[in-house]
């Protein structure tokens, strides 16, 4: 149920940010750019911050419904796919090396600043 | 956009993200702790397949714009995951797991790419 709850809400912001930010099939895809790096350091710092307290329900609810589907794998393969059979193949290449990269280092600053961040609280307590 | 197709993409949604969780507890049950991410794998690679098959219908046969929403935004996006990906890839690197790392990035990225071209291919006409 927290899943399906979560899913809900990912989705539904997913799509928000693509209304607000829309693109064509041949456009560099902003709005699923920023929706996985934003979800990827959000992931990261709930992980590093509040998984070992939280209940299973919450980790269900808020890591795999609601950040698993705000963001998204598969928009970032269709993108791709369809800007290279519009032949628009830097615009591919780039889309994914900045997904990939800036991804990535968004889960490792957020997994970093959530473990800094509880690492603070034990010294305060 | 109306109201009804907005509800709808998102209960979609929300359903494709129990799918992926499903999907994650049949694979912690037949693989050991901090073993390969296989459950991310295989829903990123359905969703993408489906996206590229989405892809190759609206540009075939004019599947309707309303369609596409629901099974691009709703079913790929809530079914796949790019916030878990990242964050599991960055784990795997912090506990120097570099080998599972990179054949997960590069099956992720192979299989997905891969699958997504083969969908729309198949279908574009």
């Amino acid at each position: 149920m927290a899943v399906l709850v979560g899913g809900l809400m990912g989705t539904g912001l997913r799509l928000l940010a693509d209304i607000l930010i829309p693109h064509g099939n041949t456009d560099f895809p902003f709005s699923t750019l920023m929706v996985n790096v934003l979800g990827a350091f959000l992931l990261g710092l709930l992980v590093a911050r509040f998984w070992s307290a939280a209940e299973p329900w919450m980790k269900a609810g808020l890591g795999t419904g609601l950040l698993g589907s705000f963001t998204t794998f598969s928009a970032v393969m269709v993108s791709v796919i369809s800007l290279s059979a519009n032949s628009r193949w830097l615009l591919a290449v780039a889309y994914l090396v900045l997904s990939l990269v800036l991804g990535f280092a968004a889960a490792a600053i957020g997994l970093r600043v959530g473990r800094v961040s509880t690492a603070i609280d034990w010294v305060d307590e | 956009m109306s109201t009804v197709l907005v509800v709808v993409t998102l209960a979609v949604g929300g359903v494709a993200a129990v799918a992926r969780y499903l999907v994650s507890l049949a694979m912690v049950r037949v693989s050991t702790a901090e073993s390969f991410p296989w459950a991310v794998l295989i829903v990123n690679v359905v969703g993408s397949a489906l996206g590229g098959v989405v892809l190759g219908l609206a540009q075939n046969s004019g599947m309707s714009e309303e369609v596409q929403l629901i099974v691009l935004t709703g079913v790929c996006g809530g079914l796949t995951t790019f916030s878990t990906f990242s964050v599991e890839t960055i784990q795997l690197l912090t506990h120097g797991r570099w080998r599972a790392a990179s054949l997960s990035v590069g099956a992720n990225l192979v299989v997905g790419l891969g699958a997504c071209a083969a969908g729309y291919a198949l279908f574009a006409g």
